[in-house]
């Protein structure tokens, strides 16, 4: 009951804001290629769902997105658990990734071009690069902040090193790891624009910035419009993943 | 019987990087059958004492000793629990092999948390916690359980209902107990012998009658008191 109200409650924003766009649009303060009213919108929307180009689209985008979000998923575990299991090796890579988790995906654009070309390799590691630091920061701060009063608790109990991991610091981490993949989720959905703006001929990034040039406002809406409700799906789908795997402490990770 | 011998125990703590003796060549010799309450106020060393008896920490010199091999069990000031396990599995988090489901059952009946079986550590009160961390420590079946300030935290009456629970406890299982506290009115109802330690040494030692019933309010209990507040010179 409470979910139902909450989902009504959100969509009454939405609902305001297509009644505005629509009136203002009629009111023709603006030319129709600066602001597109909804029905032009919806016109866009359904002649691209016929033509299939909308399909494609988020088809390529959206595995251009999760081979991202898993390579990025892998890397940021492979680091998190070195630093974990060997914490004296940190300090030697520990600088090169904060170098690198400041440097902005975006302008690595044309040395990845000049270095992967014009394929799928320069847009899957701008994807990679957004989303690999928020999760691997997370990551780091749910194994190395484990309570180390739980730890003591293992001591008494004589655990091995395994037994510490298995039943205590993994078993912490687990929300921080989890918010952590749903946040780097997000992020790599952000980063599509950026990726698809290498020589892209294909995907949702694409399709806004060939409207663009083609000065197709209305196509340009949608594609925004599509990427926002993917997002709310991708962020939905996660969430029942979560709620599903780990009953407990769903407070933390909703 | 087993008994823990303590000899020239020693231990210092950096405090603004100059070393703090907390211990200085402490002895003690303890029974492991009774009820040891070492009583003394706060940064007397007495939860130092009991992290090195427990190996949590280990001692500049001195030596630990056990006249056999002996199985330690710990109850902490906080319950620290599982917060991602619900009671049954916080109670059996130490145990390799799954437990007897009857002998949980009758342990879950003993801490009064029958039919909390599944509910999480959050949704229990402090007190129950608190019972869940010692049903932890007894399942194990250690022969001393170390306890520090274990019931610090509760308010008077679960504290009151929780000393009376673990006397009980003590009288089903044999355990045997060291307890820290500073509450001389607690030390008086649990303690088969009290050791008071002051400045990182036990320096007065009392052996309480047995007695199954005890009214600390009571005359013998009253003299006690006032005889540990003079050598805690408090009056």
């Amino acid at each position: 009951m409470l979910k139902t109200t909450h989902h009504l409650k959100s969509t009454v924003l939405f609902f305001l804001i297509i009644v505005v766009w629509y009136l203002l649009a009629q009111a023709q303060i603006w030319s129709a290629f600066v602001l597109p009213g909804p029905e032009k919108v919806l016109t866009a929307f359904s002649e691209m769902c016929q033509s299939g180009e909308l399909a494609a689209s988020i088809y390529i985008s959206f595995r251009r997105i999760l081979i991202g979000f898993v390579i990025a998923c892998l890397l940021a575990f492979c680091f998190a658990i070195t630093s974990l299991l060997f914490p004296k090796a940190k300090p030697y890579y520990d600088g090169i990734l904060n170098f690198l988790r400041n440097v902005p995906p975006l302008t690595l654009i044309p040395l990845l071009i000049l270095w992967f070309g014009i394929g799928e390799t320069p847009k899957i590691i701008v994807i990679v690069l957004a989303s690999f630091f928020p999760l691997l920061l997370n990551l780091d701060t749910g194994f190395s902040g484990c309570d180390t009063r739980l730890l003591e608790v293992g001591k008494i109990l004589g655990f091995s090193p395994q037994e510490n991991l298995k039943k205590i610091i993994f078993p912490y981490a687990l929300p921080y790891i989890v918010v952590g993949m749903r946040i780097a989720l997000g992020y790599s959905l952000r980063a599509i624009i950026g990726a698809e703006m290498i020589a892209a001929s294909s995907g949702l990034g694409y399709l806004i910035l060939d409207a663009q040039t083609m000065s197709r406002s209305d196509k340009v809406l949608v594609g925004i419009i599509v990427i926002g409700l993917l997002g709310i799906c991708l962020d939905f789908l996660f969430g029942l993943f979560i709620r599903h795997s780990f009953p407990y402490r769903t407070e933390v990770t909703s | 019987m087993t008994t823990l011998t303590i000899t020239a125990l020693h231990k210092s703590y950096l405090v603004k990087d100059q070393p703090f003796e907390v211990l200085k060549a402490l002895q003690l010799t303890a029974p492991c059958d009774e009820i040891t309450v070492i009583l003394g106020e706060s940064g007397c060393g007495k939860t130092t004492l009991l992290r090195l008896i427990s190996g949590l920490e280990k001692q500049e010199s001195g030596t630990i000793s056990f006249s056999e091999p002996t199985k330690l069990g710990m109850v902490f000031q906080e319950a620290r629990l599982m917060p991602w396990l619900n009671v049954k599995e916080n109670i059996c988090f130490g145990l390799r092999a799954p437990a007897p489901a009857r002998e949980l059952a009758e342990l879950i009946a003993t801490i009064g948390l029958t039919g909390f079986e599944e509910a999480l550590p959050a949704t229990l009160s402090g007190g129950m916690q608190q019972r869940v961390s010692l049903a932890r420590a007894l399942i194990l079946h250690s022969k001393l359980l170390l306890m520090d300030e274990p019931f610090a935290a509760l308010d008077y009456f679960t504290r009151r209902k929780m000393q009376q629970e673990l006397l009980r406890i003590k009288a089903a299982t044999k355990t045997g107990i060291i307890l820290v506290t500073h509450n001389i009115d607690e030390a008086l109802t649990l303690a088969d012998k009290i050791m008071v330690m002051q400045n990182g040494l036990i320096t007065k030692i009392w052996q309480l009658p047995a007695n199954k019933q005890r009214d600390i309010l009571s005359e013998p209990y009253i003299q006690f008191k006032r005889d540990i507040l003079n050598t805690l010179h408090v009056n």
